[in-house]
């Protein structure tokens, strides 16, 4: 798999050529950004697709202009005054206070602790802010570790508009009085993990370690976990251009690539759990980003809700997600696929079904998988833009348990 | 304390496997946000004190093998999320099969103290009673001068539920305001010690025994944590 080192290329001479061409890539892209912002309307679609693709968005001062967009804030509707804030009569002032003072690794190393102190209290203000306007959010640790990312890209103000979107939208789930919903989100890690390898599922199952290994990893949108800003702000494009399960897809993506690590594992909790919530720093994100888009299609949350949920339906941000527009990105592509996975499955009705299909079924089924998987990653490339290709090699070694029953 | 240290072998990696039969204790700290949970345990496992803590969100896990009687002993510790919303829900598959409850308080910060009996019904909803060994932690004593609980309130506290008490701090012994000499970074060392010797000596683990005998490790080490102030209600 040639997933390692995408990024680091500076310091050999034979990724000249990659280098140049990465340039020219990131060139082209500024320059589709600009057009897609320029256009009335807005190019939505367009950027999102962008925030998704290879790289992101590239810089803080583009995510300025986009994440708006992405959040389907009006920045003309942002009032240029910051409301006051209270802190002497809020039920939150002291949790808040305690988690911001000790964010210390958030901030860019070098910064002057003058600096930081400042940005932490605008921290505190920004949350402070949106949870009294909204008394329906309640704080959770680690919604601190996602204001931060917001404030560091963007400012107070602009910060303060788009995570109260966020967090009336996408975090919502993790913002009621209950972290319920927040588990039933969880719930959703293990089945994706099911489809895509078994075999680590099971042995994941047998060592019962749960799944709060990745509960900040979903909360913080990685934001608690990653210590390169760099990354964490990559990721942040991504997700906030998709569903608002996409983080536990990528918490998926992040289990299912360290399969041999985890297959190492003694099998039980304290020692797989030790080993899961230890996330790596070298991770290769846009790899990684473009299966998460690929599980996604693949097995989108209405498949998985079955197993995901014993329980009563709720109202979760996914069911509220209809709020923003998402018609080119998230659906078209899916709808494609079922299409075509429609006519994979009428040409080889004779295979066997691959619920059935155990071990060695499995090998006479790959061949399709194969086939499939392609064809996938074709679908998928008009939601993900050129990241998708370049995984089209990696996604063969890595056919998922083709399983018919789920398009029907 | 040098001699205790010296008998301890002790590992914080998961790579270093141990034998097949090393025995392991599963301890729970427990307690409100920011009372030093996570520094108690890195402090014991690491055997310094954390540079720069955050918020701990779900559970953490941190091990130490350790040697009581020549025999290796898996000591590992479960670091627990402070904010009331996540014990609720999250952490109760963690409290399984735990053999010792280690609750933590603040003396600079008497809501912390007040917490406690939450978090001793809450074992208790956990299936966690006075069966399993608990011991009462009272840290931050590096700032003494701060101090909201009083020792003799804490004292009282523990033994209304057969629990020791110690009071600790996690930090490094520099920034401490006491007077001594001693080194506080040996006490929370010594705690840990105290409950494994603790489960060490019960045998089955779960069987049913007041939490009230360090003495196994007063015999072993005399009086010496009498110099570093932090007492014990058998002391």
């Amino acid at each position: 798999m040639n997933v390692k080192k995408s990024r680091s290329g500076a310091s050999s001479p034979l990724n000249g050529i990659d280098k140049q061409d990465a340039e020219s890539r990131r060139k082209k892209k500024e320059a589709d950004i600009t057009q897609a912002l320029s256009v009335t309307p807005v190019d939505v679609a367009v950027l999102r697709r962008m925030a998704i693709s290879e790289g992101g968005l590239l810089t803080d001062e583009i995510r300025c202009k986009v994440w708006p967009w992405l959040l389907n804030v009006n920045l003309e509707g942002i009032s240029e005054q910051l409301e006051e804030v209270d802190r002497t009569n809020n039920k939150d002032y002291n949790q808040v206070l305690l988690d911001v003072q000790r964010s210390l690794r958030r901030f860019p190393p070098g910064m002057p602790d003058e600096q930081r102190m400042g940005l932490q209290e605008e921290l505190i203000d920004i949350i402070l802010r949106v949870l009294v306007k909204n008394p329906q959010l309640h704080y959770y640790q680690g919604y601190h570790d996602i204001v931060v990312t917001f404030l560091l890209v963007l400012g107070e103000r602009l910060a303060t508009a788009l995570v109260e979107k966020l967090s009336t939208h996408h975090l919502r789930d993790f913002m009621d009085p209950t972290m319920d919903n927040t588990k039933h989100i969880l719930n959703y890690l293990m089945p994706i993990i099911d489809r895509v390898n078994p075999e680590v599922h099971d042995f994941m199952e047998q060592a019962e370690v749960g799944t709060i290994f990745a509960l900040s990893w979903l909360i913080t949108w990685f934001g608690h976990v990653l210590s390169d800003f760099r990354h964490v702000v990559r990721l942040y494009d991504f997700f906030l251009a998709c569903h608002p399960l996409m983080p536990i897809y990528f918490a998926a993506v992040i289990v299912l690539y360290r399969e041999e690590e985890v297959l190492d594992c003694e099998c039980d909790m304290a020692s797989l759990h030790h080993l899961l919530s230890q996330i790596p720093q070298d991770l290769p994100y846009e790899t990684l980003i473009s299966r998460a888009g690929d599980l996604f299609v693949q097995f989108p949350p209405s498949e998985l809700s079955r197993e995901a949920t014993q329980q009563r339906r709720r109202e979760t941000a996914s069911s509220t997600f209809k709020d923003f527009d998402l018609a080119s990105t998230q659906q078209r592509p899916d709808s494609a696929v079922r299409r075509r996975r429609r006519g994979e499955r009428e040409q080889q009705q004779q295979g066997p079904p691959a619920m059935e299909a155990k071990q060695g079924a499995m090998v006479a089924v790959r061949p399709a998988a194969r086939r499939f998987v392609r064809l996938a990653v074709m679908g998928i490339t008009v939601a993900l833009g050129a990241a998708a290709l370049a995984m089209v090699n990696s996604a063969l070694e890595w056919a998922p348990k083709l399983d018919l029953h789920f398009f029907p | 304390m040098a001699d205790v240290e010296s008998s301890l072998e002790y590992t914080t990696s998961l790579g270093s496997l141990p034998p097949p039969r090393t025995r392991i204790f599963k301890i729970i700290v427990i307690g409100d946000s920011g009372v030093g949970k996570t520094c108690l345990t890195y402090r014991f496992c690491a055997s310094k004190f954390p540079e720069k803590t955050e918020a701990t969100i779900g559970v953490d896990f941190r091990e130490k093998v350790i040697e009581i009687d020549g025999e290796k002993i898996k000591v590992q510790l479960w670091d627990t999320a402070g904010q009331e919303r996540f014990r609720k829900s999250m952490v109760q598959h963690y409290y399984r099969n735990v053999h010792a409850i280690v609750f933590v308080y603040d003396i600079t910060n008497a809501a912390s103290f007040r917490s406690l009996p939450a978090w001793i019904e809450e074992c208790k909803q956990h299936s966690l009673g006075q069966e399993v060994p608990r011991i009462l932690v009272g840290n931050k004593c590096d700032l003494r001068h701060a101090a909201q609980v009083s020792t003799e309130a804490a004292q009282q506290f523990a033994d209304s539920h057969s629990m020791p008490l110690f009071e600790t701090s996690a930090k490094n012994p520099s920034h401490a305001d006491s007077d001594t000499y001693s080194s506080n970074s040996d006490h929370v060392e010594a705690i840990f010690m105290t409950v494994a010797h603790k489960l060490k000596s019960q045998k089955p683990l779960v069987l049913s025994q007041p939490a009230n005998n360090t003495v196994t490790l007063r015999n072993q080490r005399g009086g010496e944590e009498e110099k570093g102030g932090w007492s014990c209600n058998n002391c």
